[in-house]
């Protein structure tokens, strides 16, 4: 499942609504016809995402990144029995993933065994730019890295964090798009909500009673 | 390509029972790993005994689900001419999907290319279990769905009674997934944004 199709999240300069729209029924000609009627019943609500300002922005070295909000999607090979390993590993963590608490930048991350066991899908939500956030990890959990991506084909290892950095970007494919609902909340900002929604309602409670 | 359902095993073992097995596993691991699983056993530890709390679940029919956020993931292959239309039709959209917000249940979502564009990859993370969330596409955004999917091999129509089916064959339920806040939906945390909005304008009004 290698695969590399560039960086191609850029926008698409200069174009007008009008022109875009033009492009689009083009494009969409020799679609199948229900692909075709879609096209032309989504007709307003296209014109209007056409007409927005472009979101889409990139996250530093490699990846999409949309508002504070950046992707990163990796396939990474197996070792031999690196799949039995980290399947036992996660079954034993069962979704809690203290470490990327720790780090404290992370939205989300899914592992996903693909193509028989040979390769993991990676893919997380996470704040900021790649090189920074690699460091990040290196700096706070290497233990916690090397437990899980000692699994996969030339992990050099987080106590080596450019080489680390680099292994991922080469596996790493960028995602052509990237939607964020809140893309201006980081992880931070999120708990912060969090406590200050307590605290509102714990003070209405109060006024209430 | 997948081992569902394995995600919710380890119950009805000790805790130290799992680590005795994870220490088997690591037991033919490169030097580094073992290094590391020894450092990290005190925390893997604690983490375990708390997982007993708050272990993922499934999200239904098909994938898991931390808290109130499940994850689904996609892989398909794209139907001829799929793939350049996709592409084009993302990269004029630039980042601009008013339908997510029109479901009202999508955290995030990702389209990836792969293997020379003759495959994609689609991962969102969402509110709730798999039926309702896939009925509300259907309901809420019917147009956006069929130009986006009409781009796959076998894409039956968002409408169509198999549509459920074709997601399902192509959908591979991931085995490991976090979410820093899980309970928290995307209807609360708009509704979060705008409490925390408004707390600031109180405490500059108390502070003129």
């Amino acid at each position: 499942m290698a695969t590399q199709t560039a960086t191609a999240t850029g926008p698409k300069q200069g174009l007008t609504v009008d022109e875009k729209l033009q492009k689009l029924s083009e494009l969409y000609a020799d679609a199948p016809e229900l692909g075709k009627a879609a096209l032309k019943n989504g007709l307003a609500m296209l014109t209007q995402e056409l007409a927005a300002e472009g979101r889409a922005q990139t996250a530093g070295r490699i990846g999409a990144r949309q508002g504070k909000v950046s992707e990163l999607t990796v396939f990474l090979p197996f070792v031999k029995g690196g799949a039995k390993r980290l399947r036992g590993f996660l079954q034993l963590l069962e979704g809690n993933f203290r470490a990327a608490d720790v780090v404290g930048t992370v939205h989300d991350m899914r592992f996903v065994f693909v193509d028989n066991d040979t390769k993991l899908l990676f893919a997380t939500a996470y704040d900021g730019d790649f090189d920074p956030y690699i460091e990040d990890f290196a700096a706070k959990i290497p233990n916690a890295m090397d437990l899980w991506l000692c699994n996969f084909e030339g992990y050099p290892g987080m106590r080596n964090p450019s080489a680390a950095a680099d292994w991922i970007a080469k596996h790493q494919i960028a995602a052509e798009a990237w939607y964020v609902n809140s893309p201006n909340l980081t992880a931070t900002e999120t708990r912060k909500l969090e406590r200050v929604g307590g605290a509102v309602d714990e003070l209405l409670d109060k006024i209430g009673s | 390509m997948t081992a569902l359902a394995q995600t919710s095993t380890g119950q009805g073992q000790s805790v130290e029972q799992t680590i005795q097995q994870l220490r088997e596993l690591y037991a033919t691991a490169p030097e580094m790993a073992k290094v590391a699983l020894e450092r990290a056993l005190p925390a893997l530890k604690s983490q375990a005994l708390e997982a007993r709390e708050s272990h993922t679940d499934t999200a239904g029919r098909i994938g898991i689900r931390l808290g109130s956020v499940s994850e689904l993931t996609v892989i398909a292959p794209f139907a001829p001419g799929g793939a350049q239309r996709l592409r084009a039709m993302l990269r004029l959209l630039n980042g601009n999907f008013s339908g997510g917000k029109k479901v009202g249940t999508l955290h995030d979502m990702r389209f990836v290319f792969l293997d020379n564009d003759t495959k994609f990859l689609f991962a969102t993370a969402y509110d709730g279990a798999w039926d309702p969330y896939i009925d509300d596409f259907a309901t809420k955004i019917p147009e956006e769905m069929d130009i986006i999917f009409s781009a796959f091999e076998g894409w039956p129509g968002i409408h169509s009674p198999e549509v459920k089916d074709w997601i399902v064959k192509h959908q591979i339920p991931a085995e490991g997934w976090y979410v820093a806040h899980p309970d928290l939906t995307v209807a609360e945390s708009e509704r979060l944004k705008r409490v925390g909005k408004a707390v600031e304008e109180f405490l500059d009004t108390i502070g003129n």
